[in-house]
C-alpha cells in the first residue's frame, strides 16, 4: 500500500486551485484560464498516474485513505480505487482540460467565477468517484449541485434560471432521500456490529431485511431511496425531464461535463450502491427498471427524431443512449455490466464531443436550428469530419467506441432478458435514423443561407478541444481490452458478490 | 452567599453593570458614543473568556442555578451571537442616527437574561429571567422611534410576550401545585416517584410552560408575531433576536424534557412535540416561499428550523440533544451572517427588504454577496457547511430512535426551502443589475462579521468534529 496520498491530491488539486483563484482579481483573466487549464492537466497527470501503478487483477480498492472525521459517529475520511471507479476518473480527468480549452472563446463573461465553478465541480465529481465512504460520497454528490447551479444559471441560455433552478431541484428531491437512507443503513450497521460506521465495506453483506410488499420490506425502501437519487441523475425515464432543459440551457463547456460525466454518476451509483448493498431488492426491481430503460431506449430516441435544436437533440439521444446503459446494469451478466461500464465512457466521449461541435456552430452562427444550416460540408470541411466521427461513433458503427459497449451490452443481456434486447436492439436502428438524418440536413443538403457561406472551419484550439476525444473514440473502438481489462476483476467481485 | 457562589455568575455581573455603565457613559459623556459598541463587544469577549475561565460547580446559588458543560456551552454561543451583533450593529446605528449607549446596555442586559436563562434549574429563575431577556427586547424592537414599523414590532413583541409570560407563570404554578417543588431536578426525582404520574394539574402545568416557551421559539402555533417583529425590528436587534432567545428557551425546554422523561413524556408528550415540530417546517417552509421582503423570509424560515432542532428533542438522547446544540451554533452563525448582509444591504429602515433590489449584486459586492449565498446555501442544509452537518445531526438521532418518518417528512421539507433560499442567490448572481442599481454601503465592520461567519459556516462544516465533542460533553449533563 503506498503511503503517498495520491487520491487524496487527484481529489483536491483542482478545488484547492480553485479557493486560490477566488482571491485573484477579477480582471486577472490570463492568470484564471490558464490556471484553470494547468490544474486539470495536473489532475489529469496524477489520473495516469495512478493508472500506470494500478493492478487490474486485484478487485479491492487500492491507495485506499483512511483519516479520521467524525469519529463518535462513525464518519472517516476514506478514498479507494478499483477498476471501475478508474475508468471512470479517467474519464472526468480527460474531459475537464478540454473543457477548458473548448472555453476559451465562448466564455468571456466573469471567467473567474467560470474556473472556479469548474475546478470545484470537477473535485466533487472526483471525490464522489473515489469515496468510500457513505456519509464522504453524500458530501461530495452534493458539492457537484452547486458549481453545476451556477454554471447553467449564470452562463446559460436564455431560460437558464429556470433551468437551474429545475436541475437544483430535481436532484435535491432524490438525494435527500438517500441521506435519509444511508443514516438509516448505519443505524442497521449498529444494531448488527454495535459500532457506528458509515464505510462502504461495512455496509456491504449487511443483509437486510427484506419483507413482504414495499413498505414493510426495509431492503426495497432503502434500495429505492438510493435508486430514486441515481436514477434521476442517470436519468432513467420517467426522471428526465430536467435533463433537456438542463442541457439545452448549459454553456457548452457545462453540457460536455454534464453528459460526459455527471449523468454516469447516477449508473454509477447504481453499480457500486445498490446492487452490492440491496442484492434481493435488485433482483425484485430488475423488471421494473428494464422495462424503464427499454421505453428510454425507444421513447428517447423517437422524442430526439423529432427535435429541431441540435443541441436538444443530442440531449434526448443522452436519455436513449443512457437507457441501454441501465440495461446492461440490470441485466446483470459480467459481459453486459462491463458493457455498460464501457459504454459510460464511450457516451462520454462521444456525447462530450457532439456538445462540443454543437457548441462551435453556435458560437459562430447564434443559433442551433437545424433548418438555418445545410450543406457545410463544402465550408467547413474539418468540422464535418470531426462530426461525422463522433455521429458514427454514437450511433455504434464497428470500429469505433459505441458499438463495443452496445454489443456488449445486448449479446450480456440476450440469454437472460431477450424480449428486452430485441426492443433495445430498434433504438440503435432509430440512432441511426436521427444522427444520419440531422447530419444529413445540417452538412449535405444544398447551401441555401448566405450567412452560412463565410462560415469559419475549426481553429486550433476547436482542433485541440477534439482530437483527443476523436482518437480516443478509435482506440476504444479498435482495442477496447485496454480498457475493459482494468474494470473486469472489480466486476466480477461487485456482481459476485 | 459564598464568594464562590459569586465567582460563577460572573461573566452575567459583569455584563449587567458593564450594560449600566453604558446607559450611564451616555447621558454623562456623549463624547464617549463612537467607542460604545467597542466597548460592548470587548464586554461579551471578556464576558466569554470569564465564562470559560471559571469553574462548573453544577448546582449554585441553593440550587437556583446550575452552572454545568451545558450552561457553558448556552452561555458561549449566547456571547458569540451578542459579539456578533455587537459589531455589525455599530456601522447601522451610526448610520441610522441611532448611536446611543442604551442601544448596547439593553443588548448586554438581554444577553445576561439569556444566560441566565439557559442555565436556571429554580422556575421562578426562570421566569425573571425570561423577563430580562423580554423586556428589553421590546424596547429595542422599538428603537427606531421614528419608525412607524419599528414600534409596531415593539408593541407586538410586548403582547405576545406578556402572553407567553403569562401561560409560562401559570404552568409554573400548577406544577409547584402537582409536585411541591420550584426546582426541575428535584421535580423530576418527584415524577420518577411515579407518584404524580397522570396528574391532571402536572400535565396541563408542562402544557402551559412549554406554550409559554414555544412563544418565543416562534413554533406554530404560536409564530405569527414572528414576521411582523422581524421584519420591523431594527436588522441587528433582528439578527439576536432570532438566535439569542430561541437558544435559550429551547435550552430550558430540553430541561424540563430531561426533568420529566421518560415516564410522562413518552406516550403523551412526544407526538405533540413531533406534531409542532412538523407543522414548523410546514409552515414556515411553504409560506417563506411567498414572501417578498428578505427578513420575512429569514423570520419563516426561523420557524422552520426550530422544527427542525425540535426533531432533536424530540428524539432525545444523546445523539438528540447533541444535534440540538449544534444546530444551535450552527444557526447562529448562518443566519447572523444572513442579517449581517441585510443590514449593510439597505439604505433606510422604512423601505421593506425586498430580495428583488438584490438583483446583480453577487457581481458588484463580491465578498457580501457570497457570504449571503453561502447563508443561504447553509440554512438550506447543502453540503460543505456547517447547516448540513447540523441536519445531518438531528436526522440521524431521528432515525436512530426509529422515528425515520419525522427525518423524512424533514428532509422533504428541506427541498421546499431549497426554493426561496436559491431565489436570493440567482436574484445574486443570474439576474442583471437594474439600470438604478441601489448604492449599498459596504461597512469594513459588517465585513468583519460576515467573514467570521463564512468562515465558521466552512470550517465548522467541513470539520465539525470539534464542536460536536463540545456539544456532546454539553449534552451528557441531561442525559447518560
Amino acid at each position: 500500500m503506498p503511503t503517498e496520498p495520491l487520491l487524496s491530491a487527484l481529489v483536491l488539486t483542482p478545488g484547492v486551485v480553485a479557493l486560490l483563484l477566488l482571491a485573484t482579481p477579477r480582471e486577472a483573466v490570463r492568470l484564471q484560464r490558464w490556471a484553470g487549464l494547468a490544474a486539470s492537466l495536473v489532475t489529469l497527470a496524477l489520473a495516469l498516474v495512478a493508472w500506470s501503478r494500478f493492478d487490474p487483477a486485484n478487485p479491492a480498492f487500492q491507495f485506499v485513505e483512511v483519516r479520521a472525521w467524525l469519529p463518535t459517529v462513525g464518519i472517516a475520511y476514506r478514498l479507494g480505487m478499483d477498476g471501475i471507479s478508474l475508468l471512470l476518473v479517467l474519464l472526468t480527468a480527460f474531459l475537464q482540460p478540454l473543457v477548458f480549452i473548448s472555453s476559451w472563446k465562448p466564455i468571456q463573461a466573469r471567467v473567474k467565477g467560470y474556473v472556479v465553478s469548474m475546478l470545484l465541480l470537477e473535485t466533487g465529481i472526483l471525490g464522489a468517484f473515489l469515496a468510500t465512504d457513505l456519509f464522504l460520497f453524500y458530501v461530495f454528490w452534493e458539492l457537484m449541485l452547486l458549481p453545476m447551479y451556477f454554471i447553467i444559471g449564470v452562463w446559460g441560455g436564455d431560460r437558464r434560471i429556470y433551468a437551474a433552478v429545475k436541475f437544483v431541484l430535481f436532484t435535491l428531491a432524490g438525494s435527500l432521500l438517500m441521506l435519509v437512507g444511508i443514516i438509516y443503513l448505519s443505524t442497521l450497521q449498529h444494531a448488527k456490529t454495535g459500532t457506528w460506521s458509515f464505510n462502504y465495506a461495512d455496509m456491504v453483506g449487511l443483509s437486510i431485511p427484506m419483507g413482504e410488499g414495499f413498505w414493510h420490506s426495509p431492503q426495497m425502501l432503502l434500495f429505492a431511496a438510493f435508486a430514486l437519487a441515481f436514477a434521476i441523475k442517470v436519468p432513467v425515464f420517467p426522471l428526465h425531464t430536467w435533463l433537456p432543459d438542463a442541457h439545452t440551457e448549459a454553456p457548452t463547456g457545462g453540457s460536455i461535463i454534464l453528459a460526459g460525466v455527471l449523468l454516469k454518476l447516477g449508473t454509477y451509483g447504481l453499480l457500486r450502491f445498490n446492487r452490492p448493498l440491496f442484492p434481493e431488492a435488485w433482483q425484485r426491481a430488475t423488471p421494473l427498471f428494464l422495462t424503464l430503460a427499454v421505453i428510454a431506449i425507444i421513447y428517447g430516441a423517437l422524442v430526439a427524431w423529432a427535435q429541431r435544436d441540435m443541441k436538444r437533440l443530442v440531449a434526448y439521444s443522452s436519455v436513449s443512449h443512457m437507457g441501454f446503459i441501465v440495461l446492461g446494469l440490470f441485466a446483470g451478466t459480467l459481459t453486459s455490466t462491463q458493457g455498460a461500464l464501457i459504454q459510460m465512457v464511450n457516451h462520454g466521449l462521444s456525447t462530450g464531443a457532439l456538445f462540443l461541435l454543437v457548441g462551435v456552430i453556435y458560437d459562430r452562427r447564434h443559433t442551433r436550428m437545424i433548418e438555418d444550416f445545410g450543406g457545410l460540408a463544402a465550408v467547413m470541411p474539418l468540422y464535418t469530419g470531426a462530426f461525422m466521427i463522433s455521429t458514427l461513433a454514437s450511433i455504434g458503427l464497428p470500429g469505433l467506441n459505441g458499438f463495443v459497449g452496445e454489443f456488449l451490452i445486448l449479446t450480456g443481456a440476450f440469454p437472460r432478458h431477450p424480449t428486452a434486447v430485441v426492443l433495445a436492439a430498434t433504438g440503435i436502428v432509430l440512432g441511426a435514423v436521427y444522427m444520419l438524418s440531422l447530419v444529413q440536413r445540417v452538412f449535405w443538403n444544398s447551401l441555401r443561407h448566405e450567412e452560412n457561406r463565410t462560415l469559419q472551419d475549426l481553429t486550433w484550439q476547436e482542433v485541440l478541444a477534439f482530437a483527443p476525444m476523436g482518437t480516443l473514440m478509435v482506440w476504444i473502438g479498435v482495442h477496447p481490452g485496454t480498457f475493459l481489462s482494468l474494470s473486469e476483476a472489480a466486476v466480477r467481485r461487485l456482481i459476485g458478490g | 452567599m459564598s464568594p464562590n457562589d459569586l465567582a460563577t455568575i460572573l461573566p452575567e455581573l459583569m455584563l449587567v453593570l458593564a450594560g449600566g455603565a453604558l446607559v450611564l457613559a451616555d447621558a454623562f459623556a456623549p463624547s464617549l458614543r463612537p467607542r460604545v459598541g467597542l466597548l460592548a463587544g470587548l464586554s461579551a469577549a471578556v464576558a466569554l473568556a470569564l465564562r470559560w475561565a471559571g469553574p462548573l460547580p453544577g448546582a449554585v446559588w441553593a440550587g437556583a442555578l446550575v452552572v454545568d458543560p451545558l450552561g457553558r456551552f448556552v452561555d458561549s454561543y449566547i456571547l458569540a451571537a451578542l459579539l456578533l451583533v455587537a459589531v455589525m450593529a455599530d456601522p447601522y446605528l451610526a448610520r441610522t442616527g441611532a448611536r446611543y449607549g442604551e442601544f448596547y446596555g439593553l443588548l448586554l442586559w438581554s444577553a445576561s437574561g439569556a444566560m441566565v436563562l439557559a442555565k436556571a434549574d429554580s422556575l421562578p429563575v426562570v421566569f425573571v429571567a425570561l423577563e430580562l431577556l423580554s423586556i428589553s427586547l421590546y424596547v429595542l424592537n422599538a428603537f427606531h422611534r421614528e419608525s412607524g414599523i419599528s414600534l409596531e414590532a415593539g408593541w407586538k413583541y410586548l403582547v405576545v410576550g406578556a402572553f407567553a409570560s403569562a401561560f409560562l407563570l401559570f404552568g409554573i404554578a400548577l406544577l409547584y401545585g402537582a409536585t411541591g417543588s420550584f426546582s426541575l431536578r428535584a421535580t423530576a426525582g418527584i415524577i420518577a416517584d411515579g407518584s404524580v404520574s397522570g396528574n391532571p394539574l402536572l400535565l396541563a402545568g408542562l402544557a402551559l410552560i412549554f406554550t409559554g416557551f414555544a412563544f418565543k421559539l416562534a413554533l406554530v402555533p404560536f409564530h405569527a408575531w414572528a414576521p411582523d417583529v422581524y421584519q420591523g425590528a431594527p436588522t441587528p436587534v433582528t439578527a439576536f433576536l432570532s438566535v439569542v432567545p430561541k437558544g435559550a428557551a429551547l435550552i430550558v425546554l430540553a430541561r424540563v424534557v430531561a426533568s420529566v422523561s421518560p415516564q410522562v413524556l413518552t406516550p403523551r408528550w412526544l407526538p405533540l412535540l413531533a406534531a409542532v415540530a412538523v407543522a414548523s417546517q410546514i409552515l414556515g417552509n411553504l409560506v417563506a416561499i411567498s414572501q417578498r421582503d428578505i427578513k420575512r423570509m429569514l423570520a419563516y424560515s426561523g420557524i422552520a428550523h426550530m422544527g427542525y432542532a425540535l426533531v432533536g428533542l424530540v428524539a432525545f438522547g444523546l445523539d438528540g440533544l447533541t444535534g440540538v446544540l449544534f444546530y444551535l451554533a450552527a444557526y447562529t452563525f448562518m443566519n447572523i451572517a444572513g442579517f449581517a448582509v441585510v443590514s449593510a444591504f439597505s439604505d433606510s429602515e422604512d423601505e421593506p427588504h425586498l430580495i428583488t433590489d438584490l438583483a446583480g449584486q453577487g457581481w458588484e459586492r463580491p465578498f457580501l454577496s457570497f457570504t449571503l449565498a453561502l447563508s443561504m446555501f447553509s440554512l438550506a442544509g447543502i453540503p460543505p457547511t456547517i447547516g448540513f452537518v447540523a441536519k445531518f445531526l438531528v436526522f440521524r438521532a431521528a432515525v436512530n430512535e426509529h422515528l425515520v418518518w419525522l427525518a423524512v417528512v424533514g428532509v422533504l421539507n428541506s427541498l421546499v426551502s431549497v426554493f426561496f433560499y436559491v431565489r436570493v442567490v440567482y436574484y445574486l448572481y443570474m439576474k442583471p443589475l437594474p439600470r438604478r442599481a441601489p448604492s449599498y454601503s459596504e461597512p469594513w465592520l459588517v465585513r468583519i462579521v460576515a467573514g467570521a461567519c463564512a468562515l465558521a459556516m466552512v470550517v465548522l462544516g467541513i470539520f465539525p468534529a470539534w464542536l460536536v465533542s463540545v456539544g456532546e460533553l454539553a449534552a451528557r449533563t441531561l442525559v447518560r
